[in-house]
């Protein structure tokens, strides 16, 4: 009993902080719109001189912020589970590296097409996810048997390769310069409603795919081998979950570019409070995600205006010296 | 009798270039009773634990269970009949150990139900028969090796197995918790009517646990049967490439195995005769072959302790049946050995009117000159059960010019300075 009451509090907790997070980051900016004005915009309809810039422009990037935070946190904690390994996510494997190369030669060739609603940068951005997660996979497997070091090794030394592309990309490109460099430090200034409502429809069904898959992923903590004796069909299980992954990533990328740690930090703080049961981690660990996006991404914006910092610098400005405390803690 | 696991004809290797890990092996493991598979490092015996629970698949041959090809069964259904306890398991992320058993319920939770109170209820019972119950809201990664083993074990069970297949579950545990570990499996292999599986590296542990054995060399079985049967000096030498006394107790019938360094005698050339009998010789025996005296030993009683001990170290003996008169054979025999001898030990046995003429013998003119070393004198009156005709012998044999009445340790001092001179 103790511990439903426990995990009642941590979901409400989560929650209400999820709320006061979307009216700061609504409320704060160039413009300050206090949360009584906020309220009389949103629910009764009345047009103030700040209709314009809540409407079109703060409140998409707050949902947009809220996806995203809560779709990278699923998929940290995904991975990380089914590495058994806390130090990984889709950025330090190199997937957000990945798909951001996949935008950017999507722009910078100019390729457009358009498949079932999804944009190509989408698709290039999901492409570029599998194929560098595919490459990363084999690099740091030898003989049926993968070590975590080599799996984050091979991650870092991809990213940076990929990186260095993309960067080579940005030199030959001076015109679409601007456009990459949204891609490569992660910004959600370019915001529209359409973007949010694409989010939406792929990252919330795939947050709920993974929560699907809970179960299994808590008996992959005992290992693989052991796993199968259990009866789950290791090596399948791990295809569907990281296909999802692949999917929810790509449609991150390609709306917001890479942002760092947010998957890494948000699944380890709830771990710490609720335990490691995925059935709980993986909706906690959206719900923080969320809640820390928003508040980097206002704090980003608002912290020396006029000039923005992009949410991707300011996710790793905070998470790079957290993943080093996991790493000292872990030896 | 069903056989619940058969192998046939299984062969298989992890990369073709590095040849077989097992060759051509056909097996039936008897349904309910305790099976261990030893054999050296590399001989394949968890490579076999894994083919059988479907983690590796056979290229050559079949495995069956209750009939049905392994292959064939789908994983969940395969989790219901089989579970696997490994060597030792580590959770990266941390659950509390009632969690840890609840997973063992995987194969038959529905997903969208979840687990109901059958499933608790279940996983409560095993982990009460495991002896875990009291901390299952401990977390698994600070319990104890053997703490953990329990868990894991409570795990299997909660599977509701018809065979448990262990892959040296014990060997990262200190001695108290493998013996309390293979007591559990022994006891769920009767109490439950399991067909337990266990790779073990402990050959004594294996002998005492196990009904069947089967002993692997080089990814084929070299020997199997009961322990009594498998675990002789002979396999043990064939597969281990050790030498080995095997004792079997006559308590429970399952033979223990020492090892020994018989590589490291150093052999002399002195020959050493023991006129002994009903194990007053064996310590004797033993402890002179060791050191690398050319020892033997008569007239003993066929089936008696010095005889075993004799036979055991492949000695020249003379023997006899027991129970009656030496016969006249056998005092030949004895006498020869004792003129080939460079020395001739009496031990302090009892002279009754059987074994009387191995006195006899000593007064032999040929063995007029031969060093007679005579132990346990001042018990001799004790020991003479002949009503005194043992007496006239025994004092002859005492006057006799090179006849010595020594203690062990100084027959033992002159023996060794009379062999470290004859190397």
């Amino acid at each position: 009993m103790n511990n439903t009451i426990k995990n009642y509090s941590i979901f409400i907790i989560l929650l209400a902080g999820l709320v006061i997070a979307i009216i700061m980051a609504v409320g704060f900016g160039a413009v300050r719109i206090p949360a009584a004005e906020f309220i009389d915009i949103l629910f009764r309809g009345i047009q103030t001189e700040h209709s314009t810039i809540l409407l079109q422009i703060r409140l998409p990037r707050v949902l947009l912020c809220l996806v995203i935070g809560a779709g990278l946190a699923a998929v940290g904690t995904v991975m990380q589970g089914i590495f058994k390994n806390p130090l990984v996510d889709s950025y330090t494997l190199g997937m957000s590296s990945g798909a951001a190369l996949g935008a950017v030669i999507s722009i910078v060739t100019g390729i457009s097409f358009s498949i079932g609603g999804v944009s190509t940068t989408g698709v290039f951005a999901f492409i570029g996810a599998v194929s560098t997660l595919f490459l990363v996979y084999n690099l740091a497997k030898r003989k049926n048997a993968m070590s975590v070091n080599s799996l984050l090794l091979a991650g870092v030394a991809v990213s940076y390769f990929l990186s260095a592309i993309i960067s080579f990309l940005m030199l030959l490109n001076q015109d679409n310069l601007q456009h990459i460099v949204f891609w490569t430090m992660g910004s959600l200034s370019l915001t529209s409603w359409s973007k949010v409502v694409i989010s939406y429809i792929i990252i919330i069904p795939g947050i709920l795919a993974l929560l699907f898959y809970a179960r299994e992923l808590n008996i992959l903590t005992m290992g693989d081998e052991s796993a199968q004796y259990l009866g789950i069909d290791v090596e399948k299980l791990k295809r569907v979950l990281l296909v999802i992954c692949c999917i929810i990533v790509g449609a991150v990328v390609s709306v917001s570019g890479t942002i760092g740690f947010l998957g890494l930090v948000a699944p380890h703080i709830i771990r710490l409070i609720a335990g490691s049961d995925n059935k709980k981690v993986i909706p906690y660990s959206a719900l923080l995600g969320a809640v820390l996006l928003i508040a980097s991404d206002t704090v980003g914006r608002t912290i020396i205006q006029p000039v923005e910092i992009p949410v991707g610098v300011m996710t790793s400005i905070m998470g790079g010296p957290f993943f080093i405390f996991l790493l000292r803690k872990q030896r | 009798m069903i056989n619940q696991i058969t192998l046939k004809e299984l062969s298989f290797g992890y990369d073709d270039s590095l040849g077989l890990v097992l060759k051509n092996i056909s097996l039936d493991f008897p349904k309910s009773g305790f099976t261990s598979i030893v054999g050296p490092n590399g001989s394949g015996k968890s490579t076999l634990l894994k083919l059988i629970s479907g983690v590796l698949k056979s290229r050559q041959g079949s495995i069956q269970i209750n009939g049905i090809d392994n292959m064939a069964i789908h994983k969940k259904e395969a989790a219901k009949i089989m579970s696997v306890v490994p060597q030792n398991t580590a959770l990266e992320f941390d659950y509390k150990v009632m969690d840890v058993v609840l997973m063992g319920r995987y194969p038959y939770i529905s997903r969208l139900r979840g687990e109901t109170p059958k499933d608790r209820e279940i996983a409560i019972e095993n982990m009460k028969y495991t002896n875990t119950y009291h901390f299952r809201e401990r977390s698994f990664n600070q319990l104890s090796g053997g703490e953990r083993q329990r868990v894991i074990l409570a795990q299997a069970l909660t599977q509701q197995p018809k065979i448990l297949l262990l892959d040296e579950p014990i060997s990262h545990l200190d001695l108290q918790h493998q013996i309390e570990i293979m007591s559990l499996i022994k006891k769920l292999s009767i109490d439950q009517q399991l067909t337990v599986i266990a790779v073990l590296h402990d050959l004594n542990i294996a002998a005492a646990y196990s009904d069947y054995i089967v002993m692997m060399k080089d990814g084929e079985i070299n020997s199997q049967g009961t322990p009594v049967e498998a675990l002789n000096v002979q396999n043990i030498k064939n597969v281990f490439n050790i030498d080995v006394e095997v004792e079997v107790s006559v308590y429970t019938n399952k033979p223990y195995i020492y090892a020994i360094t018989r590589n490291e005698i150093k052999k002399n050339h002195v020959k050493v005769h023991v006129i002994c009998g009903g194990g007053s010789g064996s310590e004797i025996i033993s402890n002179l072959y060791n050191t690398g005296f050319q020892v033997s030993a008569g007239v003993l009683s066929i089936g008696d302790l010095d005889w075993k001990i004799s036979k055991d170290l492949d000695l020249k003996l003379a023997e006899d049946i027991p129970f009656t008169r030496i016969s006249e054979d056998a005092y030949e025999a004895n006498k020869r050995l004792a003129e080939a001898a460079d020395f001739i030990v009496l031990t302090d046995l009892y002279i009754g009117k059987a074994n009387l003429c191995n006195l006899r013998m000593l007064l032999e003119n040929e063995l007029e000159n031969k060093t007679i070393f005579i132990l346990g004198d001042e018990t001799f009156e004790q020991r003479d059960i002949t009503e005194g005709a043992a007496t006239g012998f025994y004092n002859r044999i005492k006057s006799k010019k090179n006849t010595r009445i020594v203690s062990r340790d100084e027959m033992y001092s002159i023996l060794n300075k009379a062999g470290a001179s004859n190397e």
